[in-house]
């Protein structure tokens, strides 16, 4: 029963996910663009723009804008720092995830490190744990709506679950039972819509660990489209706005 | 609530669902980098009073009626039912918030209260709870459009009654008109506001620069603005507009009134003829040595009050800073300045509706910024702002001397 489950977790349950995420975020970004229009303009102007000034900096200022957030920076230099450390952090991951399959080889092919050696983890996991805490604390206690605290925590134990793959094997003698080179072969079969168990090649009591992080994921993939992190996909055409 | 008028709410709320709006409903990340934003809560700190925490009064009526996680468990967005209890929060969000948009600058994605603040007043609107007050005023504003040949014969009276105050701060020279008024081909249209203070210096001033220049029928105050109506907003501009068209200016110059000057130049569309705010044409005519003032008139140091809809949001910072350089020698910036300048808590409408200890509850730190420039006079280039300042400076006994900067170069003209 539990093989059952593990591999509906690990295999259909993937998919599934991918699929649902990628739904839904098409969905809402065609539901925003074929909403009405915005008024003529939304824009702000910074101390050196006249009105007359046309050039608003277009695009490269909105990116500029969502990619280094010069306000939160001047307003609240903390809350930066673990801003930019984690979404810097969270690029990176993701390198580090495409670096698992075979074909990629950003550390060298039999290193048991995934790039950061940890550390990444570790940060991301430091700043989820801080945008966890500042909201037990008033004003954004008052602010915050359940929501809030679940995905973080959600992603807290996403990120939990992963630190426990990559510390084992870059932080302890004896690593964890599973290699980095056998989670490549997971993620290559998955790409090959390969349905076997993924058993076959991560065979390992630790094997319910890397489920519980595959479900996890899973998870995150489910609400993605439905919460906050869609910002992702709006933080450029939001600041456009404002830049006008 | 009845059903019908519930439907009727919910039905304009998605209206106002444009594409900005989805976007600022779904991505907020309730980072509470917009909490020390807004003037309203730094005077008095109370989270309804953040920006993030008023548009969570529209957001959660989002969540319950337009997204499938408010149906399936509203508790994780705290999604709510609409109903009269609701609807207080909804006047909250309309009606504490000046719509400044400081906490635009504050917001790593740049969400735009003000577009919250439109929605709210819409559907206060459609309940017949918006302030009355302001309904009134705008639709006395298109029913003179709407007749305005009828007024014209009284207008040109009144005009002419102001013309002996013009000429003690500018004599003409004989054969000119004083307050001209219908003049086709006239380089610039000057519209007011319908008091005296803001013609006499204005045209003054524009009689003193030799300019070929017609003051409108109409007033530049735009309450369908305040009111948060998009229909009567544009109604009340489109007057001017057709003056503008029919007398072929090259420029509509907007009295000192922030919404009148947003709404006109960064609202309406383009149009064939230039929209500046009368800061900007005293800074040229001062600029082209149209003018000349002489700075012994204005005595004391001065600092100056950013209005939000004109500098914010309507991108003039420059002009009144160069004329008051041209008035005093004694300037001095308020802290913070220009975009990230304090609302004075007058704007959106706040000073006509008239809950004064509001205002002035939600200026302290208005009130404790200008105190610390230690000026004496205090100017600024907008009504609203005017008067809430003026009345802040009582309040707070903060013992300085509000002014239009227009008055101030009025009061400076020499030969
Ligand atoms: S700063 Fe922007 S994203 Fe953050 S809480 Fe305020 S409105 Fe939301
Ligand atoms: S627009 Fe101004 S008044 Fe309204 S919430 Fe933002 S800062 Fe406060």
């Amino acid at each position: 029963m539990l093989d059952k489950l593990f591999y509906f977790i690990m295999v259909p349950m993937v998919y599934v996910a991918v699929a649902w995420c990628v739904f839904w975020i098409v969905v809402k970004i065609v539901k925003i663009l074929r909403a009405p229009t915005t008024p003529p303009t939304l824009r702000i102007f910074p101390d050196d723009k006249g009105p007359e000034d046309r050039n608003t900096g277009g695009l490269p200022a909105a990116l500029w804008d969502t990619f280094t957030m010069p306000s939160v920076l001047k307003y609240n230099p903390l809350l930066w720092v673990f801003l930019v450390v984690f979404h810097v952090s969270l690029a990176v991951l993701f390198l580090a995830h495409l670096d698992l399959l075979p074909q990629v080889n950003i550390m060298s092919a039999e290193s048991a490190d995934m790039i950061g050696n940890g550390a990444v983890g570790a940060l991301l996991t430091a700043s989820i744990l801080y945008f966890l805490f500042r909201r037990f604390r008033s004003p954004l206690r008052e602010l915050s709506i359940p929501a809030d605290y679940l995905l973080l925590f959600l992603i807290f134990l996403l990120f939990l679950s992963g630190d426990l793959i990559s510390w084992g094997n870059s932080w302890s003698e004896s690593g964890f039972g599973l290699a980095k080179q056998d989670f490549g072969l997971y993620l290559r079969n998955l790409f090959a819509f390969d349905l076997s168990d993924p058993r076959q090649v991560l065979d390992h009591p630790h094997y319910a660990i890397v489920v519980s992080h595959v479900f996890l994921a899973n998870l995150f993939l489910l609400v993605l489209p439905f919460s906050k992190i869609m910002h992702v996909f709006f933080a450029v055409p939001m600041n456009a706005l404002r830049r006008g | 609530m009845d059903g019908k008028m519930k439907q009727e709410l919910l039905d304009v709320f998605a209206s106002k669902l444009n594409q900005s709006v989805r976007m600022y409903m779904d991505n907020c990340a309730r980072c509470g980098a917009c909490i020390e934003a807004c003037h309203v809560y730094a005077s008095s700190p109370e989270t309804r009073y953040t920006a993030v925490g008023r548009a969570q009064n529209l957001r959660r009526l989002f969540e319950k009626y337009h997204k499938y996680s408010g149906k399936i468990a509203p508790w994780l967005g705290e999604a709510v039912e609409l109903d009269d209890n609701w609807m207080k929060k909804v006047y909250e969000t309309a009606f504490t918030c000046t719509g400044c948009r400081r906490c635009m600058t504050y917001c790593p994605f740049g969400i735009d209260t003000q577009q919250f603040q439109a929605m709210a007043k819409a559907m206060l609107i459609a309940a017949d709870m918006e302030p009355k007050v302001l309904s009134m005023l705008a639709d006395v504003s298109v029913a003179k459009g709407e007749n305005i040949e009828a007024t014209k014969a009284n207008f040109a009276e009144a005009c002419r009654q102001l013309e002996a105050e013009v000429i003690q701060k500018w004599q003409q020279e004989a054969g000119k008109e004083t307050i001209p008024l219908d003049v086709k081909g006239a380089h610039v249209l000057y519209v007011a506001l319908a008091g005296k203070h803001s013609i006499i210096p204005a045209a003054a001033i524009m009689n003193a620069a030799g300019e070929n220049w017609s003051l409108s029928y109409f007033e530049a105050v735009n309450f369908g603005a305040f009111v948060g109506n998009p229909v009567v907003t544009k109604n009340i501009a489109q007057r001017i507009i057709d003056e503008a068209n029919r007398l072929g200016v090259r420029e509509v110059a907007i009295c000192e009134c922030g919404t009148a000057y947003r709404v006109m130049r960064h609202m309406t569309g383009t149009h064939d003829f230039k929209v500046i705010t009368f800061l900007q044409l005293i800074e040229r005519y001062l600029r082209d040595g149209r003018i000349k003032v002489n700075k012994a008139v204005n005595n004391g140091r001065t600092t100056y009050h950013d209005p939000c809809q004109i500098a914010r949001n309507g991108g003039v910072y420059e002009a009144p800073r160069y004329i008051l350089s041209r008035l005093t020698d004694d300037y001095v910036d308020t802290n913070p300045t220009k975009s990230a300048n304090w609302c004075c808590g007058g704007g959106g409408g706040l000073v006509v509706v008239g809950d004064k200890d509001f205002r002035m509850m939600s200026a302290k730190v208005k009130a404790d910024q200008v105190r610390a420039t230690g000026a004496k006079v205090l100017a600024t280039g907008c009504e609203n702002c005017h008067s809430q300042l003026s009345d802040v400076n009582e309040h707070y006994q903060l013992g300085m001397s509000v002014e239009f900067v227009s008055s101030m170069a009025a009061n400076a003209l020499v030969r």
